[in-house]
């Protein structure tokens, strides 16, 4: 009301021009996707129905089996991977929503020094901090024996070449992932909302949980696909801190491909893991997505 | 609106088509290539007639791995020769690189690349395949120093197409605070008394080579059958938990860290790590050692094959050879150097990892030469042991 | 009264222990590696501590490929990034605001490359540009390393800007604002962190990326690429000085991100004042 009547000028009030900007601002990054990325992934997918070997070539023999094959014998280490992926989400979760929190509400000069913490292990490479956690929970390094003071590690026990160095490495690696978004979306909840919720009587846990959490779901859903889904298809944690015992479906894709030259079924293996990977995008859109935008548009 | 629909519609349409076509033609370049393998016969035919005449050095590629030459080196070969080398280290991993360059081989196009270091197997499976440039032996008079065990290899006799850049060992590195005593036998790595607490390589020519070597056949003229059994005993140990894990070159954090009392290592390695942890040792294993060995190679539809030729030549000086070999630590296959190193560097001399003792010298075994379908066999088999 | 205030304090005492702890496991490894950047180790590995030197920091770029390799990261990350910012926000922008056929699928197809395994992508990628003819260096690991990056930006940005207000943008439009300039004043500043995060993010995955550049590198070495070779010979401390010096470039121009922003919003601030005080003196 107040802006109709305070028009300045006689300026006309331009109805913005129907620019097809709609396609302006899809088109470039769906484009580079499907040149860089659908296509040669298409060429994959062919890949995974030739049959032969490193020797005599492999040529399109259309062999579903592949597939069959592939999900029999390493029905294993796919079920391993999602099983790590999966915890070690949740422990980013955890890990990840009081630091967002904190830095969101509560930090008011120490926000950046805490967000450039998120951030600056990535700038160094990750062959280099696997080794450092290699060194620091080297079995009779000073963590580890301070662990087996504790109890929390038995006396001939050990930390490294476990699965849970494996998900504390997958964890690790991608804690930022999960802070980052949470913070983003944390960080846009209007105050007043919950002082709003508050003043009507609600105690801090329910304006916690009826106001915050919901407006923050478009974070947690976000930080957990960004952990989630990279670290089903990981190999360097489970190479470098696990033993052949937690080798995950990523290890034999990647030996497929590099060390057996077994091409089909290292692009078999991959399809399947991604087909695996959207039926949980989906169906975690579905428990999480329409929601999110409901609330969001309060 | 019916407008924006239509427009919509071809833009839709008209993106089909070309990712259609597009799709086509990477389809028609269906199925990948096979290896292919030439016979030896041919290819020999072709190094006889090979003659690359004398050229004026400018630019040529050298790839080799990362800190694995002294840049001092490349720097007076390119003061004496009048050459701007371009030394890339872009090879980190025999198969990784093997990857970037297939197509192109397979292809019979140019890598760009006129001098490479491959380890033994790869190098191998290059010469099968015809993918490098014979040595024009005119040009590389100095390989008249090389070591007599390795001059004539199952898979490339009289060297016409490789020559050796460096060797290895593979023996027992173990923490002998932690063993109590000495270490002398490759059965060490399935002694029960050191369950979980062993390390086992990756690398199935090094490993189930080490295992034949253990029971007394010859490595280098190891049969497929002979290794799958072998993998299979390293199988059964994992089974048991003899081994904590399998690594390629990482098991050096391990011993250093105390993690495990022994391992089958690599001699250069232990070097090195002896000043990270003095309780390190290694040991030829008194059956024998796997050696390896990295090896220079023109790949084929080099640009510069004197220049490459050249370079060889230098690196097999003697004196060249002893700077390189006091640089990297590897064992070196160029004779003669030691009584260069005993007035330069006597602690090298001295070093029985980096110039094997008179006993140990016979029983250093090289690997067996395989077709690429019996090593994929062998890759898969230890893949399945190792987990992935 | 008296309760509720120490519990608030008590609540903040505690989040603010909790991030400290997450903040330093982050940087724990981190830590390392700056301190074993001192080591004086005499040999070629550096897992031990064997005293205290200043020796690696004297000619830390004395390897020409080390520095080679180092630069050309950054390169790569800075061009990357710049690309990724621009494709990924448009796309976000698109997918948030308005409803067209196809937006399901574009959204999943945006989250395809980050569940497909690197091996496939960088080994795919490679094969077509081998068949297109492209040689493989700079400008292929630009191009594969943008392509995974948008995936992680359109996430980021979409994270904020839904649930944000379009009625704000709608506003702006009514009162004569055109796309563009409605983009640059309304939207985004509000979207202002999220573009920053996505930033640092696309950044951070391209000089740390490793699988996908060992295909399309061709002869260009980058950082990760020559760190992971090096782990045969043992990683020289030189390379823990540049990863330090790295790091310290990064915190410096957050340092100065922070100042910057300090000094706008005094700056605004100051000038709200004086425009009200202005309205004041006016009315």
């Amino acid at each position: 009301m107040t802006a109709a009547t305070a028009a300045p000028t006689a300026a006309p009030v331009r109805r913005a021009r129907r620019l097809p900007t709609g396609w302006l601002l899809a088109a470039p990054a769906l484009l580079w996707l499907v040149v860089f990325f659908a296509i040669p992934l298409a060429n994959q997918l062919q890949v995974s129905l030739l049959s032969g070997d490193a020797e005599a070539g492999y040529t399109l023999t259309w062999s579903f089996s592949t597939y069959w094959d592939a999900l029999s014998d390493y029905h294993a280490q796919f079920l391993r991977s999602f099983g790590y992926a999966a915890a070690a989400t949740a422990i980013d979760l955890v890990l990840a929503f009081p630091f967002a929190y904190f830095a969101a509400f509560r930090a008011k000069r120490s926000k950046a020094i805490l967000l450039a913490m998120v951030v600056l292990p990535f700038f160094v490479s990750y062959v280099l901090r696997t080794v450092a956690w290699q060194l620091i929970l080297a079995d009779h390094g000073w963590v580890v024996e301070r662990l087996r003071d504790v109890g929390l590690v038995s006396a001939d026990g050990r930390v490294l070449a476990s699965a849970p160095a494996v998900i504390a490495g997958i964890a690790y690696n991608f804690l930022p992932f999960m802070i980052l978004p949470l913070y983003v979306s944390l960080a846009k909840i209007d105050r007043r909302l919950i002082e709003a919720a508050t003043d009507l009587y609600a105690s801090r846990a329910t304006a916690f949980r009826t106001v915050t959490v919901p407006l923050a779901l478009p974070g947690i859903f976000a930080g957990s696909l960004l952990c989630f889904i990279p670290a089903c298809g990981d190999f360097v944690n489970a190479a470098l801190l696990g033993t052949s015992r937690q080798y995950m479906i990523g290890n034999v894709i990647q030996s497929k491909f590099v060390n057996v030259l077994d091409y089909p079924t290292a692009a078999a293996l991959s399809f399947i893991l991604m087909g695996a990977i959207l039926v949980f995008i989906a169906i975690a859109t579905r428990l999480l997505g329409t929601r999110t935008l409901t609330e969001a548009a309060v | 609106m019916a407008e924006r629909l239509s427009r919509r519609a071809f833009v839709g349409r008209g993106a089909a088509v070309a990712g259609g076509a597009g799709l086509a033609a990477l389809l028609a370049a269906c199925g990948i290539e096979g290896t292919n393998e030439q016979s030896l016969a041919q290819l020999r035919r072709q190094a006889d007639a090979v003659d690359h005449p004398r050229v004026e050095i400018g630019e040529w590629v050298f790839a080799d791995w990362p800190l694995y030459m002294d840049k001092a080196i490349i720097r007076s070969f390119d003061r004496r020769f009048g050459g701007a080398t371009k030394f890339v280290e872009e090879i980190n991993d025999n198969n990784d690189f093997f990857g970037k360059v297939r197509q192109q081989l397979t292809a019979g196009q140019p890598t760009g690349r006129d001098l490479a270091v491959l380890s033994d197997w790869m190098a191998a499976r290059w010469v099968r395949n015809g993918w490098v440039t014979p040595i024009d032996r005119d040009n590389v008079p100095n390989a008249r120093h090389l070591e007599a065990g390795l001059t004539d290899p199952a898979w490339d006799p009289g060297r016409r197409f490789t020559l050796p850049y460096q060797s290895g060992a593979v023996g027992i590195g173990y923490d002998i605070r932690q063993t109590g005593r000495e270490l002398h036998s490759l059965r060490e790595l399935f002694n029960p008394e050191w369950k979980g607490r062993v390390t086992f390589l990756t690398e199935p020519y090094d490993a189930a080579g080490s295992v034949l070597v253990m029971q007394g056949k010859d490595a280098t003229d190891a049969t497929l059958d002979d290794e799958l059994e072998a993998i299979e005993l390293i199988g059964e140990a994992n089974e048991r938990g003899q081994f904590r894990r399998f690594t390629g070159n990482d098991y050096t954090t391990d011993l250093a860290k105390g993690n495990v009392a022994l391992a089958l290592a690599y001699s250069g390695d232990m070097v090195q790590l002896q000043s990270d942890n003095p309780n390190l040792r290694f040991a030829y294993g008194e059956e024998g050692a796997v050696l390896f060995t990295d090896n220079l190679l023109m790949p084929a539809e080099a640009a510069h094959p004197y220049a490459a030729e050249a370079m060889m030549n230098y690196l097999y000086d003697p004196e060249v050879a002893a700077r390189l070999c006091a640089y990297v630590n590897y064992i070196s296959p160029v004779r003669g150097i030691r009584e260069i190193l005993e007035r330069d560097a006597p602690e090298i001399a001295e070093n029985p990892l980096i110039f094997p003792p008179d006993e140990v010298r016979p029983k250093l075994q090289p690997y067996p030469s395989f077709t690429t379908r019996e090593e994929q066999t062998m890759n898969e088999a230890m893949a399945k042991v190792t987990g992935a | 009264m008296g309760a509720r205030i120490d519990l608030s304090r008590l609540r903040g005492g505690l989040l603010g222990l909790w991030a400290t702890l997450v903040g330093l496991f982050l940087c724990l490894p981190v830590l390392l590696i700056v301190l074993f950047s001192f080591n004086d180790n005499r040999g070629r590995f550096n897992f031990t501590w064997q005293g205290f030197t200043l020796e690696h920091w004297k000619h830390p770029f004395a390897d020409p490929d080390l520095a080679k390799a180092l630069e050309n990261s950054l390169l790569i990350a800075l061009v990357t990034t710049a690309i990724a910012l621009v494709l990924g926000v448009s796309l976000a922008l698109r997918l948030v605001r308005h409803r067209f056929r196809g937006r399901g699928a574009a959204e999943f197809f945006v989250f395809l490359p980050m569940a497909t395994p690197e091996v496939v992508m960088g080994a795919s990628l490679l094969a077509m540009f081998l068949v297109m003819g492209f040689d493989t260096g700079f400008v292929t690991l630009v191009i594969a390393h943008t392509m995974f990056c948008v995936s992680y930006v359109v996430v980021t940005v979409r994270a904020r800007l839904e649930g944000m207000d379009p009625f704000i943008e709608e506003a702006a439009r009514d009162l004569g604002a055109g796309p563009l300039s409605g983009f640059r004043l309304v939207t985004l500043p509000m979207i202002a962190p999220g573009v920053a995060a996505a930033a640092v993010l696309s950044a951070a995955l391209s000089i740390d990326d490793y699988v996908i550049t060992s295909f399309n590198a061709g002869q260009t070495t980058t950082f990760p690429l020559f760190i992971f070779g090096a782990t045969r010979q043992g990683v020289p401390p030189e390379v823990n000085v540049l990863a330090t010096m790295l790091l310290l470039a990064v915190v410096a121009l957050m340092a100065v991100n922070l100042l910057v922003q300090r000094a706008l919003a005094r700056r605004d601030r100051d000038r709200g004042w004086d425009e009200a005080q202005h309205a004041r003196g006016a009315a």
